[in-house]
């Protein structure tokens, strides 16, 4: 058992690490039901109509609802989008799992015929699990008739078309993808449907009320931040300087100008220093210089990283004096004492809004996964200081279960919790 | 407009100040009246109760839904909390002056010291842009870059019972089993979101009417959808809240000083090892270069050259780790192809070229961590002979 004061503060850490990990998966799973709620279907049925003037880049290829199209155009295009439904539904099919797989397979047999025949031209051209692409589309088949309460009579009537359309769009079969999806489903087709962003997102207009909002929002801020860098601006900013200059002086005592705050999060940055130039320095070490160039290399590294830590304790010499010379006010409540890797901040930080343009689902992806991996290592180091500071002295003083708890402390300090190293017991042999 | 009043600027500052003023008192939050200011600058007692609760205001962090960040109390707290709290935090921040914290806790005086104190704050950094950034209805999907303003807030509240008495280690490294499966479930969950973005995103291309932007993002798609319902008015109200996720807020520390010595220790003892390590080998190396020519001369320049910025790229890794060139406040993310073009707005790849980077430099920093740890804990049970230590197989 740990003693009291030291449970009660590792148990306070690792709850508060807990805390902030729960708070923000209860923002993600907010973030994903309002995400999912968009991409189901909407209800109640009606659908936010388009704009009665469509804009002409999506209006293009649609007839205006007055022009009958011809019902050869009416049912091509109808082969278009449903084979679209399906390319992507099997694409999505195919990461479940395989019990859905059997279980289709036992249904295809007992599907309708046509349905069975209508899925041939459906099936992907190049997709490399034929046998998924099967069994899929006629389940697909089920899920478009289910949602257009509408039609369902035309939609099974263009199935039983479709045989020989089938063969025929074969060779027209366009390339499956969500870009395609710009080929607007029929103008005839906008009769009572139920909404989904997939098909119909295109559709969509902002109400003309935001969109004024928004553009002269948008126009603020341009000009916000364009009168940033104007000419008045660097006056502006030689006045602050001198006003705070005059500021300082005309205070108690010599002061830097730093707060507690600042002087907390330099000294953190100074503990990271030294921890990367004694890493530097173990690397150097470690190498066996080849020839004399790297034998010269080394040395100039060695003295080079010399100089930096004298810096670097220069800079703490300071920071204490500045500590000690104007009483810094108490840490206010609440606030985070310092992080490993603090920004600038002071130096005119861009604050409008900015853009965040990604090209693809996998580079937004690694990005978030990059963000929250480097709140995990911050978060990780945090409690390894801690840990080192609070379990380290336990471990000099040989107590009773001494062997477990060197044993678990090295687990929890040297690997993550992840792993335990064996004690033996060198007993000599007798 | 803009052009006019720099030229007023330019000039005599005086005429702009009544207008700057006026606009200073609609902005700020529980706005004084320019009145208060003109008192204040006469320091009237009258006008210092209006410029406490703007200063507590200004000061506090808000929470997302701009409600002052005292949610424990369902009233605002009294003036002598509101003085504390502001006395405190301005000296945290390094407020010079000491005639601040001599006011009285009544907060019926000051009014001028209150002003100058405004002032600073104005001057110091950019006070306005960031209350307008914590206040503003959030339209895009955003994603912050940099944690500096979720540090700034306080975490959730934490009233917690205290834990009971001494817990077994067991109970420690099941709770830091506790956190690890946590991230990963994390970790899963961005992933699904980052894809249903995406999807939204590219089913909603050419809807927008801002060009540059391209597609909705989910707050306008909820417009949208709502938008029939007649939820018009709730839908701004339930706009996602603060996208900036907080990182945790771990308690203050009760040993807060003793880093500062830890510190100290830790630089001077590498200092000690630098030095035993360089001085012996730059003595060998001049006996053995001592006759070498001029060209050699060269060489070391270059050699020079490569060191000194190899070792700057290090000092860069803890320096303000480039954080410099990325903005602060959260990004609105765009889907576009055409990013590789100009145009405004940072690139994905970049981004991630960045946060790679820091990610490597927090590596270094945990495994160094560790590796003190091992050394440490190698050397305490070196103490005790007679045990095998078989360390686990490396990673």
């Amino acid at each position: 058992m740990l003693p009291a004061d030291c449970s009660r503060r590792l148990v306070a850490e690792l709850r508060d690490a807990l805390d902030a990990c729960a708070e923000r998966q209860r923002q993600l799973e907010r973030s994903l039901r309002v995400s999912r709620r968009l991409l189901r279907t909407w209800e109640p049925a009606e659908t936010p109509a388009p704009q009665p003037t469509p804009a002409p880049e999506t209006s293009g290829e649609a007839p205006s609802p007055e022009s009958t199209p011809s019902s050869q155009d009416l049912k091509e295009l109808e082969l278009l989008t449903q084979a679209l439904e399906k390319a992507v539904r099997v694409r999505k099919g195919i990461s479940k799992t395989g019990e859905r797989h059997k279980a289709l397979s036992l249904k295809s047999g007992s599907a309708a015929t046509s349905a069975t025949t209508a899925s041939a031209p459906s099936r992907p051209s190049g997709q490399a699990s034929c046998r998924v692409s099967e069994t899929k589309p006629p389940r697909g088949i089920q899920q478009t008739v289910v949602p257009a309460r509408g039609l369902p009579e035309s939609r099974l009537l263009s199935v039983g078309d479709r045989t020989h359309m089938g063969r025929g769009s074969r060779a027209t079969k366009p390339g499956p993808g969500p870009r395609d999806q710009q080929i607007p489903p029929s103008a005839a087709l906008q009769a009572p449907e139920a909404f989904t962003l997939k098909e119909k997102g295109i559709l969509l207009r902002l109400p003309m009320a935001y969109r004024k909002a928004a553009s002269r929002n948008s126009r603020l801020w341009a000009q916000l931040s364009s009168a940033q860098t104007s000419d008045s601006m660097d006056a502006a900013a030689t006045a602050k300087t001198q006003f705070l200059q005059k500021m300082q002086m005309t205070s108690g005592g010599p002061g830097s100008g730093l707060s507690a705050a600042a002087v907390e999060a330099e000294v953190g940055l100074l503990r990271t220093a030294c921890l990367l130039l004694r890493r530097r320095m173990e690397e150097v070490l470690s190498a066996d210089p080849a020839d004399c160039m790297q034998e010269y290399r080394c040395l100039l590294t060695l003295e080079g990283l010399q100089a930096i830590t004298e810096q670097c304790l220069h800079r703490l010499q300071e920071l204490r004096a500045a500590v000690v010379g104007r009483q810094l006010g108490p840490w206010p409540v609440g606030r985070r004492p310092g992080a490993s890797l603090p920004c600038g901040g002071g130096t005119d930080p861009l604050w409008s809004p900015q853009l965040l343009l990604y090209s693809s689902t996998q580079e937004l992806q690694t990005l978030e996964a990059l963000r929250l991996r480097l709140a995990m290592l911050d978060q990780q180091i945090h409690l390894e200081k801690v840990l080192m500071a609070e379990l380290l002295p336990l471990v000099g003083t040989q107590g009773p279960h001494w062997l477990a708890l060197c044993r678990a402390v090295h687990s929890l300090l040297c690997e993550g919790g992840e792993r335990f190293l064996t004690v033996l017991r060198d007993e000599p042999a007798d | 407009m803009g052009r006019r009043r720099r030229r007023v600027d330019r000039g005599a500052a005086v005429g702009a100040l009544p207008e700057a003023i006026a606009a200073l008192s609609r902005t700020l939050p529980a706005g004084p009246s320019p009145e208060i200011f003109r008192r204040a600058k006469f320091d009237r007692p009258e006008a210092a109760p209006a410029l406490w609760q703007l200063l507590f205001r200004v000061l506090s962090p808000l929470s997302a839904d701009g409600a002052s960040a005292s949610p424990a109390q369902g009233e605002p707290p009294s003036t002598e909390a509101q003085v504390r709290a502001v006395k405190s935090e301005l000296r945290s921040q390094g407020y010079p002056r000491q005639a601040l914290a001599q006011l009285p806790e009544d907060g019926s005086q000051g009014s001028r010291e209150l002003l100058l104190a405004l002032a600073w704050l104005l001057a110091r950094g950019p006070l306005l842009e960031r209350l307008l950034a914590q206040t503003r209805v959030r339209l895009g999907d955003e994603i912050p870059l940099c944690e500096c303003e979720a540090l700034a807030r306080p975490g959730p509240p934490v009233p917690r019972v205290e834990a009971d008495g001494p817990v077994d280690i067991r109970h420690l490294q099941w709770l830091m089993g506790k956190l690890r499966f946590q991230w990963r479930k994390l970790i899963t969950s961005q992933q699904e979101q980052c894809a249903l973005l995406g999807k939204i995103h590219s089913y909603t291309r050419g809807c927008h009417s801002d060009r540059s932007l391209g597609h909705l993002s989910v707050a306008e798609t909820e417009l949208l959808r709502d938008a029939e319902g007649g939820q018009q008015d709730t839908v701004l109200g339930t706009c996602p809240p603060e996208a900036s996720q907080p990182t945790f807020v771990p308690r203050i520390p009760e040993r807060g000083a003793g880093e500062w010595e830890l510190v100290a220790r830790e630089l001077q003892a590498l200092q000690e090892e630098l030095r035993g390590a360089a001085e012996p080998r730059r003595a060998a190396w001049e006996a053995r270069v001592g006759g070498w020519g001029p060209e050699w001369s060269a060489v070391q320049r270059a050699s020079r050259e490569a060191v000194g910025l190899e070792l700057a790229a290090l000092q860069r890794a803890w320096e303000r780790g480039g954080a410099a060139a990325q903005p602060h406040g959260p990004c609105r993310l765009v889907k576009s192809d055409a990013g590789a073009s100009g145009g405004p707005g940072l690139r994905a790849a970049q981004v991630i070229e960045v946060l790679r980077s820091r990610e490597a430099c927090l590596e270094a920093v945990l495994c160094q961590l560790q590796r003190q740890c091992r050394q440490e804990l190698a050397r305490l049970a070196g103490a005790l002979p007679g045990l095998i230590w078989i360390l686990p197989p490396g990673r």
